[in-house]
């Protein structure tokens, strides 16, 4: 019967468990990060408290170095990795079109999604190691001292940094292979005909035709490295001295190791805050396509 | 006839079953040790399997991971194992909020060297046991070694910086000391070894207290003069991790590694062994091992009586597989090893501290391995990392 | 797949393709190799180089030694995991189906403000439920439990799977659909009987992506998982680094076992895979 009470049944476990596992909890944590850790209502006090933490800011970073705080810290992170990620996708999708073999490449560069990111981790650790891992030896080569990079306040991060670029490349590389596929060849060949070298089309016609999926790529990249935990709390632990601190890692010192629920609310509140003002733009082309 | 039958295979069958479910009685037990350690563990549970038929069984956690684990547990009322290894201040801590089995009476104060059951006593009331501890004496090194090279024993701290620069001139040698790292440890028990040589037991038990803060000009210097100074000089080496570490060490990468006498119990030639504290230790950390019960077991008197025979017995069998140090006083001294023996000497004459971070822990402990970390690859940065453990232990 | 004819097509420049595809393998060939090796590779050759290979003498005690673990014996962490991952897979797929198939089909005021909400949370860091989650868990008994797990796994991949399973329905053409309701099935029965057949390709990619997620997940496990014996794959992984004993060996062979299942899906549902990354994030 097409009923609406049969109609609504279609709704009511998926609204049900969101509802118990999802949306109570974030309004919860909303609502505990007004708070201080002894109970008082402080709305943006705690705010203020907790940013003020050298854990999230230490401007004195500036000064002498590593670390700047998880706030910076993350900053970092998505402007050094969503452009490398976006230009190494789309070069790689380029590339691998064009030779034999390609997809086979492809699917080695892959491994590094299908990796999970504990496992990550550890291959990072062991990676950056100074007396096993390889990249420290083949700096060595070009006179750079063998050292574990994970160790040092100056280039624990990057190496993260890096590792995380291996990880989550092959998503961007994928995404443009398949936008590669849909532009039709004829735009191509049309400005090619009209004496544009391939260059210059590529750069003046493909790209932008391309600029969906970029949209795309840049949006989830940057939810994906605010996310970052795992990898960071396997291979360093945000250490040395909290020189690779994310505020993921920190919300999870401040919920699980000191105990302040609070100041662990206002971390992720400021995730959640930064993942919605990303997404704007996919929200509005969701809107868009309503049928 | 038939109903007899019955009644008497039911009976049997009874019978069977509550044997059964006697037989089924098991007690775990957790610590953090692994590899070769392990196996020096468990002929110390076995041994009380066969005294008592309770079947005894090991799991290994570190004790950091069981820091974050067991609150959580203890909330919900419930505990991973009858017996459980943790630090002190840990089970005191729980002890208070009413997690632990009070185990008063189960021990003998006379059977314990002085002071030891201090630890774990809280509110006139006994909360745990302890087990044996480990000296961590200072660096240890293989005499071969230094036969090999000419070297020798310093008695003064100059002499001790002046044989880091000869073992940095040797061909082959990365670094004169290296620097094992877990966590963060035993970077700290290096930096206790310098509080209690330069500023003497007083000023550890000072600042496990908060008596002294760790911006103190005196503690200052001693990271400034005497630590910071080796550091730059790259004598010590980047923290590794310290099993490897140790192996390099043995392989002859590096000459000297602060270590704590369990050492005595992981190399393959023990007779070897050197050890010297640094020139005017008149402290050394007396790391003493420490169990409980939990609560929430469900076997309390069987739990009670396995911590009683670890606490006792358990210390003789332990001690008798090498790099060990009993606290209970009922172990004769022929039962160590020889290089044990030699270890337990360096005591003499000198005040057995207890382990700084272990004492005061809570997050303070991880907030100073990781400082530490820091300042073993970044020496100019002392004050910033003084201060920050001054305002970590504030909190 | 057409060449596109960016790359001039003279023989420098095709060697020089090839070099960088070479290199970008090689790349991310390379980090798995050094684990491997150090997997099968005792400790002592590792030390000195895994791509030195004077001496080679590999062995499989590392895996035998990180199946068994004392600590954190793989073989049942990869099967807790499963336990796991397989209801938090089937349970979601189900519920938000359904619910995606209401949100194509139906009109209702504030629909398209719901969906636009439930779309929302998908964007949201699981950090934002963490400590309530934990929480409630407490409350329920359920902490420490799978059932508690695979309801908060269930619940987070909803949102996104409704909206994979939204955007897929709407390509499906209505006539079937309205044939059948005009024969007077109800929309239960079209559904089951009609839609979802036709959605398998699609069903499967959100399958094999939200088992994936669930098996590599570890925040989630971290916080609502503390039992020795129940800790899934994911958790026993950092703790192979013993405390006192780290064994680069072990951690290697552990990782690579975690490794293998997300590998080995990978490798045989690819193209699903593949189709339901670019299908669910672009339009």
């Amino acid at each position: 019967m097409r009923t609406l009470r049969g109609r609504a049944l279609f709704f009511v476990p998926a609204l049900a468990l969101l509802a118990v596992f999802v949306v109570y909890p974030v309004v919860n944590t909303v609502w505990l990060s007004f708070f201080t850790s002894e109970g008082q209502f402080a709305l943006l006090g705690n705010y203020g408290e907790v940013l003020s933490q050298p854990e999230m800011f230490d401007p004195r970073g500036f000064a002498r170095g590593f670390p700047y705080g998880a706030l910076v810290h993350n900053v970092m992170w998505i402007v050094i990795h969503l452009p490398l990620t976006a230009g190494l996708g789309l070069v790689l999708a380029v590339i691998l079109r064009e030779i034999r073999g390609g997809a086979i490449v492809k699917s080695i560069i892959f491994l590094g999604m299908v990796t999970p990111m504990v496992v990550g981790g550890v291959i990072l650790r062991f990676l950056f190691d100074g007396n096993v891992g390889i990249l420290p030896s083949l700096m060595s080569i070009v006179g750079i001292p063998r050292r574990t990079l994970t160790a040092y306040p100056d280039t624990a991060l990057f190496s993260l940094i890096l590792g995380s670029l291996w990880l989550w490349t092959p998503f961007s590389m994928i995404l443009y292979s398949a936008g590669l596929e849909t532009i039709p060849d004829y735009v191509y060949e049309a400005a090619v005909i009209d004496g544009a070298s391939p260059m210059r089309a590529f750069f003046a016609i493909t790209v932008p035709m391309l600029r969906p999926v970029t949209g795309v790529v840049i949006t989830m990249t940057f939810l994906w490295v605010l996310k970052i935990f795992d990898i960071v709390y396997v291979a360093t632990m945000g250490g040395p001295g909290g020189a690779s601190n994310v505020l993921a890692l920190q919300m999870y010192m401040y919920a699980f190791r000191e105990f302040d629920a609070n100041s662990a609310a206002v971390v992720a509140t400021l995730l959640m805050l930064v993942a919605l003002a990303v997404s704007i733009p996919t929200f509005r082309s969701v809107r868009g396509e309503q049928p | 006839m038939r109903r007899k039958v019955v009644f008497l295979l039911l009976t049997v069958l009874a019978v069977f079953s509550l044997t059964g479910l006697a037989a089924e009685k098991k007690l775990t037990v957790i610590s953090g040790w692994s590899g070769p350690e392990m196996d020096a563990f468990m002929p110390v549970l076995k041994e009380f399997e066969k005294e008592t038929g309770i079947r005894v069984d090991y799991q290994i956690y570190r004790a950091e991971d069981l820091a974050v684990l067991l609150p959580a547990q203890f909330d919900s009322k419930t505990a991973p194992a009858d017996v459980i290894f943790m630090w002190a201040w840990f089970i005191n801590k729980q002890a208070q909020n009413g997690h632990v089995l009070e185990v008063t009476g189960a021990l003998n104060e006379s059977d314990f060297v002085p002071g030891v059951l201090d630890a774990v006593k809280s509110g006139g009331k006994l909360w745990g046991a302890p087990y044996t501890g480990k000296i961590k004496p200072g660096f240890w090194y293989r005499k071969s070694f230094f036969k090999q090279h000419g070297l020798a024993v310093p008695n003064t701290w100059e002499e001790f910086v002046d044989l880091c620069a000869r073992i940095k001139k040797l061909p082959g040698v990365r670094a004169p000391i290296a620097s094992g790292n877990g966590v963060g440890w035993p970077l700290s028990d290096v930096t206790e070894h310098f509080i209690a040589t330069f500023g003497g037991p007083e000023m550890t038990r000072d600042l496990i207290a908060g008596k002294v803060k760790w911006t103190d000009p005196a503690v200052r210097a001693i990271f400034e003069n005497r630590l910071a100074p080796l550091l730059k000089a790259g004598y010590f080496s980047e923290p590794i991790e310290w099993t490897m570490a140790a192996d390099l060490w043995w392989a002859g990468d590096y000459a000297l590694f602060f270590m704590g006498s369990w050492i005595t119990g992981m190399v393959k030639d023990p007779a070897d062994l050197g050890v010297f504290a640094l020139p005017g230790a008149r402290g050394l950390v007396f790391g003493t091992d420490y169990a409980f019960v939990p609560a929430y077991t469900k076997y309390p008197a069987e739990a009670r009586k396995l911590l009683a025979h670890l606490a006792t017995r358990g210390q003789t069998l332990q001690v008798a597989a090498g790099g060990h140090i009993a606290t209970y006083t009922g172990a004769p001294l022929d039962v160590y090893p020889p290089v044990d023996r030699e270890v337990a000497a360096l005591l003499r004459g000198r005040e057995a501290l207890p382990d700084l971070d272990d004492t005061i822990g809570g997050e303070w402990q991880p907030a100073f391995w990781d400082q530490l970390k820091l300042l073993w690859v970044s020496p100019d940065r002392v004050g910033e990392v003084l201060d920050t453990l001054q305002r970590k232990a504030g909190k | 797949m057409r060449s596109m004819g960016v790359f001039a097509r003279t023989r420098s420049s095709t060697i020089a393709l090839y070099v960088v595809a070479g290199l970008a393998a090689l790349i991310w060939l390379i980090p798995f190799l050094g684990v491997f090796m150090a997997s099968i590779r005792p400790l002592s050759e590792v030390l000195r180089g895994w791509w030195r290979f004077e001496q080679f003498n590999p062995t499989l005690r590392n895996y035998a030694g990180a199946w068994n673990h004392p600590a954190a014996p793989l073989g049942q962490g990869m099967y807790n995991s499963l336990r796991v991952a397989v209801p938090a897979t089937i349970l979601p797929l189900i519920v938000a189906s359904t619910a995606a198939y209401g949100f194509a089909r139906f009109r209702f005021r504030f629909r398209d403000l719901l969906f636009m909400a439930i779309v929302a949370l998908m964007t949201l860091p699981q950090q934002m439920i963490a400590v309530p989650i934990y929480r409630i868990m407490r409350g329920l008994g359920a902490v420490d439990s799978y059932v508690g797990l695979v309801l908060v796994h269930a619940a987070w991949g909803l949102p996104w799977i409704m909206y994979f399973m939204r955007n897929y329905f709407t390509t499906v053409p209505v006539e079937v659909e309205e044939a059948a309701k005009v024969d007077g099935a109800s929309d239960l029965r079209v559904f089951l009987q009609i839609v979802v057949p036709m959605s398998l390709p699609a069903v499967a990619s959100a399958a094999v992506l939200q088992f994936m997620w669930v098996w590599s997940d570890f925040f989630l496990a971290l916080i609502l998982v503390y039992s020795p014996d129940k800790l899934l794959a994911t958790q026993r992984v950092p703790l192979l680094r013993g405390v006192y004993h780290v064994d680069w060996g072990v951690l290697s062979a552990g990782s690579v076992i975690v490794m293998m299942i997300p590998i080995a899906v990978f490798a045989i549902m690819q193209r699903y895979y593949i189709r339901g990354m670019v299908g669910w994030t672009s339009k």
